[in-house]
Formats: structure tokens, sequence, C-alpha cells
């Protein structure tokens, strides 16, 4: 494997019950890449995104993120890295509904000692680079789709993540408003350099990524 | 913890919020006026006997005389002897006693009851020196005498007269209304304990059925430690025999009925169910609140938070919720007392503490101490309410949450 890489995936095999779901898949994503991993739906590839970003533990193989081998970490070791190295951005968007649009962008800092006026100023900063200076305060409930993803992404920047994980990103939006986010992602990629691992099932949205990997019955084509 | 979290969880969730501490509230408001009602009982059954500053009063019961002459004995109330008192003296948990003596006297024109009291004794009827109507209070060494207001009234007797008792003479130094003072040991006429037990010695009919000797009374106030007035009950009846009356706040609670009977006996009992059913509503509610938040669970882990995060934010969560039905809790009993505090109480006083003969006009009525039931929450109850919704909501909390934080976040967020 590359020893460049941020993350490697070595012969990753998950199996629920009799089912083998990803089968012996070895992948790796360079500091910095765009990688796009496509597939019908129930192909594995959510399943192997879980298995890259230590939300999920495989049956067999290895994770390294960063360099840090991740398969054997404790369950807290595992959440603390997911802290520090990596952000999510989920289809369903999965926003806190209690929380303000500024709050949930804190969410990751919230364990962590430090002044909430801190917490706050960077929440906002991250929701004026993604157009939500205006929603701040805003409930979740008070959102239209395009803006919870805005705030989703921001979530996952809060960190300084070293990676990001998306996971069919703009599967719950329509055309404009996907591709609006779409525009967000690349443009992280391209002024950031940010590393990021994105979850599609459709091909024209793998276009914009440096390499696509395309997966068939939890395996991977190419 | 994050409590800008939690209060904004609790705020938003408000109809949830609600049921938890309306479910444990009403259980802490329960336990808080059950134990609150139990005090106020066993608080009404020590009136009478506080009363004339005591915590036990001693009578032995004996025969009456066949003439009803002179200074005689009730028959509730006959000698008790000089060396039974000093016995009763040493007795363990006796912190003070007072002495009296309880007269009929059966004159040729009238009848008194007359009690000889110890009258700097603070334990005993010396709370009649507050009230004083007319005149002042026994001083010690003479042999003066003060009348009952009522009585006064009734026989035209002023202050400054003499009255003829058993043969002696006695000036009037004092009017006292003990209509308010107490139901039992009140009398006609108060003499210093000396000058009644003088009359006592020389009354024939009385020596005939309960012979008298200097020192002797046949009343007794006594203080005791309040956790051995048991004991000291047990102890008197061992020296006085089986028949003494001895009366204690616990013979007064047996007289109050079968409501106190049933709220006192019940009332640990009743309170540890309430509290249980309390703590499982508490906790049913709790548990279907953080069942229906998996998700959001799911998600505070997989941005970072790692299990111990997620557990003491909820037993924050859960904690600050119980103070809250704590407190609501305790509002509700202070409610419910201050309305129980306007109910009334009758405490019958045994016949036997009459000290009017049964045999005169209103003698055999029923006589009852009658007062608003003193329901109050002590402090102390009230923080153990508080403290116990806390401990509540500690363990729930600690027992849901670290449940709830072992969630793999892969199971709930995958399926989308």
């Amino acid at each position: 494997m590359n020893e460049s890489a941020m993350l490697v995936g070595v012969n990753l095999t998950k199996t629920y019950g009799e089912l083998d779901v990803v089968k012996g898949v070895s992948i790796a994503v360079k500091d910095g890449e765009f990688v796009a991993l496509v597939g019908k739906s129930g192909c594995g590839k959510t399943t192997l995104l879980s298995l890259l970003s230590g939300l999920e533990r495989p049956s067999r193989g290895q994770v390294m993120i960063s360099g840090s081998e991740i398969t054997n970490a404790a369950e807290n070791d595992l959440a603390l890295l997911r802290r520090d190295n990596v952000g999510f951005i989920f289809q369903s968007f999965n926003l806190i509904p209690t929380l303000s649009a500024w709050e949930n962008v804190a969410l990751p800092l919230f364990p962590i000692r430090m002044p909430k006026e801190e917490r706050r100023r960077r929440a906002t900063e991250l929701l004026e680079k993604m157009e939500m200076g205006h929603r701040l305060e805003h409930l979740p409930s008070a959102l239209s789709g395009g803006e919870k993803q805005r705030v989703a992404i921001a979530r996952a920047l809060i960190n300084h993540p070293k990676i990001v994980f998306a996971d069919e990103p703009i599967g719950n939006l329509d055309s404009s408003t996907g591709d609006a986010i779409m525009a967000i992602l690349n443009r992280l990629h391209a002024e950031q350099g940010m590393t990021m691992l994105m979850v599609t099932h459709e091909p024209e949205l793998a276009k914009t990524a440096d390499r696509v990997i395309r997966m068939q019955d939890g395996e991977v084509l190419s | 913890m994050n409590l800008h979290y939690v209060i904004k969880e609790l705020y938003h969730q408000r109809r949830r919020t609600i049921i938890s501490i309306l479910g444990l509230s009403i259980g802490i408001a329960l336990l808080v006026i059950l134990n609150a009602l139990s005090l106020a009982y066993h608080e009404a059954a020590r009136a009478p006997l506080r009363e004339v500053g005591a915590d036990i009063t001693v009578q032995r019961p004996g025969n009456v005389p066949e003439e009803l002459a002179g200074a005689v004995f009730p028959c509730s109330a006959v000698t008790i002897r000089k060396d039974e008192i000093e016995r009763i003296e040493k007795i363990s948990g006796i912190r003070g006693m007072g002495k009296a003596l309880l007269l009929w006297v059966f004159d040729q024109n009238r009848a008194w009851i007359v009690l000889g009291i110890e009258q700097d004794n603070p334990i005993g009827p010396s709370i009649l020196r507050n009230f004083v109507t007319e005149g002042r209070y026994l001083e010690a060494g003479n042999p003066e005498a003060m009348v009952e207001a009522a009585y006064a009234r009734q026989f035209g007797i002023r202050l400054g007269d003499a009255v003829s008792v058993a043969g002696r003479e006695f000036p009037v130094v004092g009017i006292v209304d003990a209509s308010h003072a107490a139901k039992i040991a009140v009398a006609n006429l108060y003499l210093p304990l000396k000058e009644a037990q003088t009359l006592a010695e020389a009354s024939k009919p009385l020596q005939s059925v309960s012979p008298f000797a200097p020192g002797d009374v046949n009343l007794l106030f006594i203080k005791a430690d309040q956790e051995k007035i048991t004991g000291v009950a047990s102890a008197l009846k061992g020296i006085l025999g089986e028949k003494a009356t001895i009366a204690t706040p616990e013979s007064f609670l047996k007289l109050l009925g079968s409501f106190f009977a049933l709220s006192d006996k019940f009332t640990l009992a009743a309170s540890l169910i309430a509290m249980l059913i309390a703590v499982l509503i508490a906790f049913k509610t709790m548990a279907g609140n953080i069942a229906e938040r998996a998700r959001e669970i799911g998600v505070l882990k997989a941005v970072g938070w790692t299990d111990r995060n997620v557990t003491v934010q909820l037993l924050g969560e859960s904690v600050i919720q119980c103070f809250i039905a704590g407190l609501l809790g305790l509002i509700i009993a202070m409610v419910a007392a201050f309305a129980l505090g306007f109910m009334t109480v009758n405490i019958p006083i045994p016949w036997e503490m009459s000290p009017t003969p049964h045999f005169l006009p209103g003698g055999g009525d029923p006589l009852f101490k009658t007062l608003r039931l003193p329901v109050h929450i002590p402090v102390t109850l009230a923080a153990f309410a508080v403290l116990l919704s806390v401990v509540i909501g500690g363990l729930t909390g600690a027992l849901l949450g670290r449940h709830i934080s072992r969630i793999k976040p892969s199971e709930v967020l995958r399926h989308e």
C-alpha cells in the first residue's frame, strides 16, 4: 500500500450472519484525493464506508487512517479518532432537532473544554462560508433540505478533519440543490485540498471526483 | 456535560419532559405529604401533655371513700408514695419531674376540685402562670389560693376574698382562666402543693381508702428523653403496678382512631409504594425518551462523543429533570399541607385524666382537646425528598445512559 495514503483498507470483509456484505476489499485514498465509491443500492458501499471511517469493525482485514491502525482500537479510542480526524456527511443530514444551526455545527466540540464563544465563533465562520450566516439560530425544522446539508457539511469540517466521508450527500435533495451542495464539496477539495471519500449510486456525480471506485456485490470492480 | 444542550433538549421536548417531571413529582408529593401527616398526628398527640410541660403523666387508680365529705381522692388518682417517687426519679431517661395533688373537696355549701401544684416547677401545671387574669400567681411559702375564672363567676368569688376549703382559710390572690390552658390537670382552686398535702393528710375519709403521708402526691408529670418514653412508661408500671395510668404521646395516638392508625401504620409502606410507582413512571418515560433518541445518540458517537460523554449528558438531563420534579413535588406537598392544616383533630382525653367527678353534671361528658392539625413539612423531610429525586435521577440517568451509550452508530445510521 502507498505509504502517503491518508486512508488504507486491506482485505476488508464484513459478514452479517451468513451474508458477506463486503468481500475482501482493499482500498487506499491518498492525502488530498477525492474518491467516489459508486455502485447500485445494496452493493455494500455504505458498509465499506462505515468500515473505513471506524463506525463499524470489519469481520476481517485492517483499516488505517493517517497511519494509525484502527481495526482493534477500543470504542472510546475510535470515537476520539473520529472526533480528531474524521468528518461525516450523511444522506439524511442527521442534525439534532433541538439544537440551532450553529449549535449543530459545534456539536463535535461540545465534549471539548473550550469557551462557548469560541465554539460559536468557529461554527459561525463555517456557516458563513456555507452562505448560512443568516440562519445561525434556526432549528433544523426551519431549514430547507439544502440548508440542512450545508449545516451538516459545516459540522463535518468543524474539527478540521483529515478526511471527510460523505454518504449519498445529495440523495435527499432536488437536482439544483444537489448541484449546489456538490459545488461546495468540490470547492472544499479544490481550494483546501480536503481528502474525501464519497459514496453515491449516481455515476454522474462521480465524474467530479479524482478517482472512481466501482462496487458490485461487495467487491471492488475497478 | 453540556448544560446548554441539556436545557435545550428539555425545553424543546416539553411534552416528554413534562410527563417525566409530573410522574415523579406526584410520587414525591405523596411521599412528603404522607410523612408530614404522620408527623402532624404525632405532634397533635403530644399537645395534651405538652400543655403541662410533660411527656408522661402518671396516676394510680383506687377507690372512692364511702363518705364523700371533706378532701377525698378521685378514684382515678390515689396515693403515689414518697418512696415510689424516689425510685421513679432514678429511672434512666427521665429528665425532670413535677408533682401535684388532685383532691375533690366536699364542703357543706359547695364542692371543689382542688389542685396542689409546685408553683415554680416548669414541669406540670405551672403553665397557669400565663393565664392569670386578675391578681397574681401563687408565691412560694404562702398559704394562698387561685380560683378558676368560671368557677369564681359562678360562686361570686373575688380577688382578696378568703375561701374556706376543708375547714382551712385561704386568701384568693389570683383569678386564672384555665379554659385555654389545658384539658388535664385543671381545677376550680389552685393551692401550693404543701397546703394541699396538709389537707389530704388531715382527711380521715381519704386516709381510710388510701393512706397518705407527708411527701406523697397523686399526680406526676414527667419530662423524658423522647426516644426513651416507651421504656420509661414500662419502668413506671414496674414500680406502680400494671393498673397505673401512664399517659404518653403513644397512648394518645391510640385514642386518635382508625384514620390515624391507618395513616401511621402504612406511612412507610405507602411512601415506598408511592416512590416505587414514581420511580417506575420516571424510568419508563425516560427509557422511552432515550430509546426515541437512539439515532441522535448514534450521531453524537459518530461525530466523536465517547460513551462517557453520552452517559454524562443523559445523566445531566435526568438529574435536572428529577431535581425539578423534586421541587415541584415539594411545592405540591406544601400546598396540600397548607390545605390539610385547616383540618381540626379531636384528641380524646381519657376519663381517668378528667379532674371533674363523673357523678357531677357534665362530669361524665367526653372530653376532647381540639386543635388544628399541625401539618408542616420539616426542612429535613423537604431536603430528603429533593435529594431522593436527584438520586433517582442520577441512578436512572446513569443506568439508561450507560445502556444507550453502548449503541453502535453504524446500527442506527445505516438505514437511511
